[in-house]
């Protein structure tokens, strides 16, 4: 199958034979695929190989054949997006969070939407950590692992902003003491699922949350750029 | 190899060289046999040794039978810089093109989680112990201008200063003898947006 000028990202490029790359892109219309890039380790391809740097908006053309597409053309939209600093070590995290949790050849236009608008937000000052867990909250509901966020889990009252909620991965969040472990506020659940930022405990709150859920999804396992990530905030 | 198994194993193993393929690997196996028997012979033993004895410098990780290679051991040169770089091949390309004559690290690799490399596998600790040390003023971060790179640079300023290092970067810009109408977009909108005043 022909693909002309397929929206997509690449998320992750690694050396392939002597001059190749095998590329995992995240697509629009074809979800995540794994794109072999021949020759662009050449000299002479530089231009082609910069271009296919992860958080710049490209249009490939591909062609899909089996397990893996071959890529025939590549060109960049719109102006390059510089991830600096801690927004890059960001950008990796989503990168690694889309890998793990997708699977290749799965449609998901309204991942690929949620991806396009999150880069531009990472580099927007002091508000990384929640434009995370929106991203996140996004992904998962396109996977099709949505969070609970306005209604009890067994009774389907809907969540009070003043009450405290345990959050049950795969079941949703139950009513529980406020001095219990790992609770959360329910105004943080009805933040989260408004759109609205909470104070800075909510977002860490969020945090903690998504941490579990995602861990779980992982089977217990755990993303390499959490560490990175801990590292570099620690150091603050 | 019809019949020599020996012969078909050495075509084989030859195959994990770079660029070599079936075709190169079989000539290059009938090349030392009929012409080469005692440089193949050299060849041989030279690989075994190097295989067995070159490991990692204590202080610069740069391949080295030594526990301190040599570069680290060579007392002319400047204690005061360091300079990080990814790999081996970047270290010599410096070397080669550079009057650089401070120290190294070489870092073997760059923060990638996708590749499952943090901190600990690019010796981190072992860096951040270095500048501890109190003899480095300015750490010259010389990883590639990739995501990754960027990613690893961003990091280990965070390192240095930590330290209290002076942290530097390698510029980035157009290529000598390039034209801007085939320079890339990242490349030139960084060349532009890090230009210098004109002296």
């Amino acid at each position: 199958m022909l693909l002309d000028q397929q929206p997509a990202y690449v998320l992750h490029a690694r050396p392939y034979r002597e001059t190749s790359l095998l590329l995992e892109c995240l697509t629009r219309d074809h979800g995540r695929l794994g794109v072999v890039a021949r020759g662009v380790r050449r000299e002479r391809a530089r231009l082609q190989r910069a271009q296919l740097e992860p958080f710049q908006p490209l249009a490939l053309d591909l062609l899909l054949r089996g397990e893996l597409a071959t890529l025939r053309g590549v060109e960049p939209v719109g102006m390059p997006l510089r991830l600096a600093g801690d927004a890059g070590l960001a950008g990796l995290y989503l990168n690694e969070l889309v890998v793990r949790l997708t699977g290749r050849q799965d449609p998901q236009p309204d991942l690929f939407e949620a991806y396009d608008r999150t880069l531009p937000r990472l580099a927007e000052e002091g508000t990384l950590a929640w434009q995370l867990r929106r991203f996140e909250r996004d992904l998962l509901a396109s996977v099709g692992y949505a969070l609970q966020l306005e209604t009890e889990a067994d009774s389907g009252e809907p969540i009070m902003p003043e009450g405290w909620y345990r959050y049950q991965v795969e079941h949703g969040p139950v009513a529980c003491t406020a001095g219990a472990a790992r609770v959360i506020r329910g105004a943080d659940l009805l933040a989260l699922a408004a759109d609205q930022r909470p104070d800075a405990a909510g977002v860490a709150a969020l945090r903690r949350l998504m941490r579990e859920v995602i861990r779980f999804h992982l089977g217990g396992a755990e993303l390499h750029a959490w560490r990175v990530l801990a590292a570099a905030m620690s150091r603050r | 190899m019809p019949g020599s198994p020996l012969l078909a194993d050495l075509i084989e193993a030859l195959r994990c060289l770079p660029g070599v393929g079936g075709k190169s690997a079989q000539r290059m196996a009938f090349h030392l046999l009929e012409r080469e028997r005692t440089r193949g012979l050299k060849l041989a033993g030279v690989l075994r040794e190097a295989m067995e004895r070159i490991g990692n410098c204590t202080r610069c990780r740069n391949f080295s039978e030594e526990p301190v290679c040599a570069l680290c051991a060579n007392a002319s040169r400047d204690r005061q810089v360091l300079c990080v770089v990814e790999s081996p091949t970047d270290l010599a390309a410096i070397e080669q093109a550079t009057g650089y004559r401070g120290q190294y690290f070489v870092l073997l690799g760059r923060l990638s989680p996708l590749d499952g490399l943090g901190p600990e596998e690019l010796g981190l600790a072992q860096l951040s112990a270095r500048l501890g040390e109190g003899e480095i003023e300015e750490m010259i971060i010389a990883t590639n201008p990739t995501v990754e790179g960027e990613a690893t640079a961003h990091y280990l300023a965070q390192l240095a200063r930590a330290g209290g290092v002076k942290p530097t970067r390698l510029a980035h810009g157009v290529p000598l003898g390039g034209e801007l109408e085939y320079v890339d977009r990242g490349t030139l909108a960084h060349a532009f947006g890090s230009r210098q005043a004109l002296e």
